[in-house]
């Protein structure tokens, strides 16, 4: 493989100004991270190992219950927003229309609304239509805002799946469904996997409109962290932070690597597509 | 008489306003190699994919072996398909996309097993049946949807300018093994091509289409040796085409310039014909008595390697290119010169008349 041609010497002005950034960057999180295994309550000093905030965090009835309730509203929204932003993607992408590329501009309006108003408006329309605020509305938020980042990725996979492969499962056999089922969406599962992975992870720590959405208990984690530093900071929620923060870094790893798994020569997809047994 | 392969009856296909193909009949035999043959635009994929049924007439109608299909849909219909992209399922190894119509079909697998282990060996791929298709070269590529098309013994396998991608040497190959291919499993072939060379060298035989029309439909001699109109005898190699009156055995191409054209009929005197001859049909030494001849000028000379081609002026705005072989018993260095006076003559049946 050819290199591209590189600098011979770094220099050191370049060298200094990345070094700075990612100490401004990182060190703020790493000092959350090293605080949350404080033996003490003190923010400023640290003062020896030890595990008790993370024990602290998992007999924490409260903070418990809404980490099952943020997985929960991730869960379901990234499945929500995988069934409709792919299904919106194909109908964008295989149904050429004039309409079409209206529809497919607008579908990208979430990406760039501010989502403090995006979160404003869902609160007026749930307010407005008498929806009583829950986990559900959070969720209901979540999956809308959440379609267009499932449906730019899948789209981009798409454009370049060349509609005579599709042709081809037709001439072989495959009715329209089969064909979805048999050939467009095992070669979509990288993008499936990215996107699903995506949505989890913004959802999961999503703060605006949690805030907005959500009903009284049980609250998704970022509101109730946020609700409970207004009373003090708790080093307990440092570990809850540290812990988020490393669900966070694996769903990202795991989006980055899986799809170069997929495309080994592995068999792998049958897992997946169930369709193409032996 | 046995019951064509594939029969159109009026097919027709309006795109946006244009007409892409137009009331077209045509009968194509069992076990035949047919090629659709024209320029792009022409209509001839149009007419393909109407036959695959991805895309629906606007009027007329498709019949596979005697059966109407045209309302059919194309997972439904005995006609398998060769993409000009291969359109390789790249999710599945070699074996399973060669396997894949046959799965669809529900045949057992010690069955399919056996018949794709066959048809792997058909196409000179016995040992890549695990691969992937991203880890075959382009010719391999298209014999894996050479073979996932062909195992499915469809009654027409259409192929959609198959070769087109391939560089020049391995599609002189592939053309080879394409038509002896079909001659062994003896499956009707509706190749569509814009390559000339192509169609004449595989084909039993060749249907010109143009402008969403068959122009001239016969076997490649046929259609070479005696086009029946301008464009097939421009389309299919080279022509000098000669226009004017008609009158007494001859035509007037210029004021100093009639061409007899001996044996003709159904012209009447006055009628404007055009008459084309092809440049490797002209002698320019050699004459026996039946030739035609006409006296000329060198204008310019062009070497080709194994042939040089000659234009002779013959009259007042008229030259006719003239195509030799350099034989081994002529000098290279001793040829015609431009400003030579030569004669040039031809075999009266070589001077076609068009309509």
């Amino acid at each position: 493989m050819a290199r591209a041609r590189r600098l011979e010497r770094k220099p050191a002005v370049a060298v200094a100004v990345t070094v700075v950034f990612f100490a401004w960057l990182y060190l703020p999180i790493l000092t959350v991270a090293l605080f949350s295994f404080n033996d003490q309550k003190s923010l400023s000093a640290f003062s020896g190992f030890s595990l008790r905030w993370y024990d602290d965090f998992f007999h924490n009835d409260a903070l418990l219950e809404s980490l099952a309730a943020s997985l929960g509203i991730a869960l379901v929204s990234a499945v929500g927003a995988l069934v409709l932003g792919t299904m919106l993607a194909l109908g964008l992408e295989r149904v050429r229309s004039r309409r079409g590329r209206v529809i497919g501009a607008i579908t990208l309006l979430p990406l760039v609304t501010p989502e403090i108003v995006t979160g404003v408006a869902a609160l007026l329309v749930f307010t407005g239509v008498g929806l009583k605020l829950s986990l559900g509305t959070v969720i209901l938020a979540e999956i809308t805002f959440s379609i267009a980042y499932v449906t730019v990725i899948v789209r981009g996979r798409l454009a370049n799946i060349p509609l005579e492969v599709e042709e081809a499962a037709r001439d072989l056999g495959c009715t329209p469904l089969q064909s979805l089922r048999l050939v467009t969406l095992p070669a979509l599962v990288p993008a499936l996997l990215a996107s699903g992975l995506l949505v989890f992870a913004l959802v999961f720590d999503d703060f605006v409109l949690a805030f907005f959405t959500t009903g009284v208990d049980p609250q998704p984690l970022p509101v109730r962290i946020y609700s409970s530093i207004r009373f003090g900071v708790s080093p307990a929620i440092n570990a809850v932070g540290t812990l988020m923060l490393a669900l966070s870094a694996l769903l990202i790893v795991a989006a980055l690597l899986l799809p170069r798994l997929f495309n080994r020569k592995s068999s792998s997809l049958d897992l997946i597509t169930g369709g193409e047994r032996r | 008489m046995n019951t064509p392969a594939v029969s159109l009856r009026g097919l027709t296909k309006v795109f946006a306003g244009a007409t892409v193909v137009d009331d077209l009949d045509l009968d194509v035999s069992s076990g035949e190699f047919f090629s659709l043959l024209g320029p792009s635009g022409c209509g001839k994929t149009t007419t393909l994919r109407i036959i695959a049924g991805f895309s629906d007439p606007t009027s007329g109608s498709v019949l596979v072996g005697g059966e109407d299909v045209t309302s059919t849909p194309p997972h439904k219909r005995d006609v398998n398909t060769v993409f000009q992209s291969y359109a390789l399922f790249e999710h599945l190894d070699v074996r399973r996309n060669v396997g894949f119509g046959l799965r669809r079909k529900g045949i057992d697998r010690a069955d399919i097993d056996r018949r794709v282990a066959e048809m792997l060996e058909l196409v000179e791929l016995g040992a890549r049946g695990k691969d992937r298709p991203s880890e075959l070269s382009g010719g391999q590529r298209q014999r894996v949807a050479l073979a996932r098309a062909l195992i499915n013994r469809p009654k027409v396998l259409l192929l959609d300018e198959p070769l087109a991608a391939l560089d020049l040497k391995l599609r002189h190959a592939m053309q080879a093994e394409l038509k002896s291919i079909q001659r062994e499993v003896g499956i009707t072939f509706l190749f569509v091509t814009h390559d000339q060379d192509e169609a004449l060298s595989m084909s039993d035989r060749v249907a010109i289409m143009n402008g969403g029309v068959i122009e001239q439909c016969g076997t490649p001699e046929d259609v070479y040796e005696n086009p029946t109109s301008v464009f097939a005898a421009e389309f299919i190699g080279t022509s000098n085409l000669m226009t004017g009156a008609y009158a007494a055995g001859a035509v007037t191409v210029a004021a100093d310039l009639k061409l007899p054209i001996p044996g003709h009929t159904g012209s009447t005197d006055g009628d404007q014909i055009c008459v084309a001859i092809r440049p490797e049909k002209i002698w320019m030494s050699d004459f026996t008595p039946a030739m035609v001849q006409t006296p000329g000028t060198i204008v310019s000379t062009s070497y080709h390697g194994s042939t040089t081609q000659y234009l002779v002026s013959v009259g007042t705005g008229v030259t006719i290119s003239v195509l030799e072989q350099n034989l081994p018993r002529m000098r290279a260095d001793n040829r015609w010169e431009p400003g030579d006076r030569v004669d040039i003559g031809w075999l009266p049946e070589h001077a076609v008349v068009l309509t």
